[in-house]
């Protein structure tokens, strides 16, 4: 298969060769034609690119994102498997889906004045629970809202090269690395928001080293990424900053916390001290300020968060139940939550990812074109997304 | 040689009693040699009585007839053939019994002289039809069953306690089985006039002697060498827990959520959080803080809420209860 795979791109590259002057104008006309009149909608493919518009009528079809979208606000939030697919097909698309837009539809109507609600996206391995939240956050990307994405809370968890003990707060730890990771991408997504927050508290990092009060966001992130070592205590300056001036009368933004694998927080670690003993979740300076930016009740925004097995430790690999996952402790701080489900793909939605795979030419296999190699694929991998992906991979 | 053959005889019965395997072979020649000379002549007497003893067989051998299940009419009354209990007998049961190892290639050996199914005990007196007629004998000395306990849920009502012991009986030298000392004692908890404090205290103190589907508590009382100390025993701890499940003692006061049997949601971290949620989001007028709470717990959204908290807890969790909560923050929230 492999073989044949492989001729059929050899032949693709060669035709490219040949016609590589004509299929260049061609393409220019394409894209003309496409300013000056719409190219047949294809049915699985919506024109609504703005997450706000969507609406019942467009689920189940791809819409596109803007590639400066992608570097902006996904640095770091996608799935591995999804960006290899951008790469592949060269566009971001993505699927709308009920759950996302069942989120979406709340937080247009939030009164931000109240405070923010959580939102948990909970549902089987490989359901797409982290696109969901990826087009929820989009929605308030293109909404003009700050974004505090933390694309995998379970990586704070675990397999941390450099553990150091707070200088703050020396029952706590910090992780430098991290911290200033999470840091970089933050300035990389919210430019805009720098230089207009400031921030309301002196912070002292050393003898010498301070943010006085009324400087910038900007310089205080700054200052974690230049400085790693205080790198997880501006991480929790920030955090607070944003909790505190949220919803404020006087601050003019709206701030969307999104923490995929939310369990996680609440979990057991596999950090060890120095003296072998782990490391409890609230020891980490990350995570205990991260779950006081979750608990905490603040105005002007709204948490959305998933769950996830993959990646949590000491969890059954067939857990998926928020109180299974987050646990009682958990539970019982997240709640009042809105947990929403994630399901497998309906029939339309797997129809639709079907085209659109045809269409890319994803599914090159002369058996999968046909309605017996649809079943088979149904059959295989029961319209998981995930599962999915992996089985038409080699097709 | 005769000499000598007449010795071999004279220690025949020394050779095969005191040694069977000294010089087998040499022997058994000379045994072969002592017979083969002795057949003409000198010797008479043996063969005569062999001869004696044939006859007097020949005599004597009654010829069996045909066994007496062929005779036996389809309709007969099997009760009277096998009246009590008693070993198998071939000749008086038709059925094509077979028992035993088999032989190579083929079948069991079958029923005529098969020591196999006279070893085992058999139940060919105890047919439906014998038990019916033995009932039936037996109905002229009983009373009639009270009219009250007519149905099973009326047994249950008036005694509600039941006791089970097992007799053993079976062919061995002992009629005494150590099995038949075991008493279950069982009883519905509900029957028992229990409080809700007492009856989570006798559930602890149960522990997995009590059947959650079917409320039935059982004990098992066999630490005592007869059957009637057991079941005095099984009563006296029947009488024990109920009385102590009815006590309280200084340490349950104690009791923290963590020991709690079931969710409760007053006092628990949900109720704080959605109470607090609440305040914040204005929901109930102003006022004293003890005011708002009541009036805010006293809502029909909030009630509901409570109502799916404790379902999702107590339940488990399930699409369904998750189902549930999910509507409740909806309605709770104003979504």
């Amino acid at each position: 298969m492999a073989l044949q795979r492989l001729s059929f791109r050899l032949r693709q590259t060669v035709t490219h060769v040949r016609s590589l002057h004509t299929s260049s104008c061609g393409q220019q006309q394409a894209a003309e034609a496409v300013e000056s009149e719409p190219e047949p909608l294809s049915v699985f493919r919506t024109r609504e690119n703005d997450p706000a518009c969507h609406s019942e009528q467009h689920m189940g079809q791809y819409y596109t994102l803007p590639s400066t979208h992608i570097r902006t606000l996904f640095p770091h939030g996608l799935p591995g498997r999804y960006q290899q697919q951008l790469k592949t097909f060269n566009e971001a698309c993505m699927m709308v889906r009920k759950p996302s837009l069942e989120v979406i539809s709340y937080l247009k109507k939030t009164d931000f004045s109240k405070p923010s609600l959580r939102y948990l996206f909970y549902g089987l391995n490989g359901t797409g629970k982290t696109m969901s939240l990826c087009h929820t956050v989009h929605y308030c990307y293109t909404q003009g809202w700050l974004v505090l994405h933390v694309p995998d809370a379970h990586i704070w968890m675990k397999n941390c090269k450099e553990l150091m003990p707070s200088s703050y707060n020396d029952t706590r730890f910090d992780q430098p690395l991290q911290a200033s990771e999470w840091l970089r991408n933050f300035r990389i997504t919210n430019e805009p928001f720098l230089s207009k927050i400031k921030t309301k508290q002196r912070y002292v990092w050393t003898k010498r080293e301070s943010t006085e009060e009324g400087s910038l966001l900007g310089q205080l992130v700054d200052q974690g990424i230049s400085r790693v070592k205080s790198s997880s205590d501006v991480v929790g300056a920030v955090l607070k900053e944003l909790r505190l001036q949220s919803g404020q009368p006087e601050s003019d933004f709206r701030l969307a916390v999104a923490v995929d694998g939310v369990n996680g927080l609440w979990g057991r670690s596999t950090i060890k001290k120095k003296d072998k003993s782990p490391v409890e979740s609230d020891e980490l300076t990350l995570v205990y300020n991260l779950k006081k930016l979750l608990t905490k009740d603040w105005t002007g925004g709204a948490i959305i968060t998933t769950l996830s097995q993959t990646g949590s430790l000491y969890t059954s690999k067939f857990d998926y139940l928020p109180q299974e996952l987050l646990g009682e402790r958990g539970f019982d701080s997240m709640d009042p939550f809105l947990p929403v489900s994630v399901p497998n793909y309906s029939e339309k939605e797997f129809e639709s990812c079907y085209l659109y795979w045809m269409d890319r030419q994803w599914l090159q296999h002369p058996q999968s074109r046909t309605e017996e190699g649809k079943k088979e694929i149904i059959f295989l991998c029961n319209r998981n997304p995930s599962m999915m992906d992996r089985i038409c991979a080699s097709l | 040689m005769a000499s000598h053959a007449s010795k071999a005889f004279l220690s025949l019965g020394r050779i095969h009693v005191s040694g069977v395997g000294l010089q087998k072979s040499l022997s058994r020649a000379t045994y072969a040699t002592g017979v083969s000379t002795h057949t003409g002549g000198g010797n008479k007497g043996r063969p005569d009585r062999g001869g004696q003893r044939q006859g007097f067989l020949k005599k004597n051998r009654r010829t069996s007839g045909e066994p007496r299940t062929d005779k036996m009419k389809v309709d007969q009354d099997w009760t009277s053939v096998y009246p009590t209990a008693t070993p198998f007998r071939p000749s008086t049961v038709p059925l094509p019994v077979r028992m035993g190892y088999p032989t190579k290639g083929g079948v069991p050996p079958g029923k005529k002289g098969n020591l196999e199914l006279i070893k085992i005990p058999n139940f060919l007196h105890l047919t439906p039809v014998a038990i019916r007629k033995h009932c039936e004998a037996l109905k002229s000395f009983c009373t009639a069953w009270p009219s009250a306990l007519g149905t099973d849920a009326q047994c249950d009502e008036h005694f509600p306690v039941k006791v089970e012991s097992t007799d053993y009986m079976s062919a061995a030298p002992s009629l005494r089985n150590p099995s038949a000392r075991v008493v279950h004692l069982r009883v519905k908890l509900s029957s028992l006039n229990l409080d809700d404090h007492a009856r989570k205290k006798m559930l602890n103190l149960v522990r997995d002697r009590y059947c959650k589907d079917t409320d039935i508590l059982t004990i098992t009382a066999e630490r005592c060498p007869l059957r009637k100390q057991n079941h005095e025993y099984a009563m006296y701890l029947l009488t024990v827990l109920y009385h102590e499940s009815w006590k309280t003692e200084a340490w349950e006061a104690e009791k923290t959520v963590a020991d709690m049997e079931e969710y409760s949601w007053e006092e628990s971290p949900s109720q704080k959080n959605i109470l607090s949620m609440l305040v914040r989001m204005k929901v109930a007028g102003e006022g004293e803080d003890e005011e708002v709470r009541e009036q805010l717990l006293g809502r029909k959204e909030v009630q509901e809420y409570k109502n799916s908290v404790t379902r999702l807890r107590n339940e488990g969790e399930s699409e369904s209860t998750i189902l549930q909560y999910k509507e409740a923050v909806k309605k709770v929230l104003n979504l």
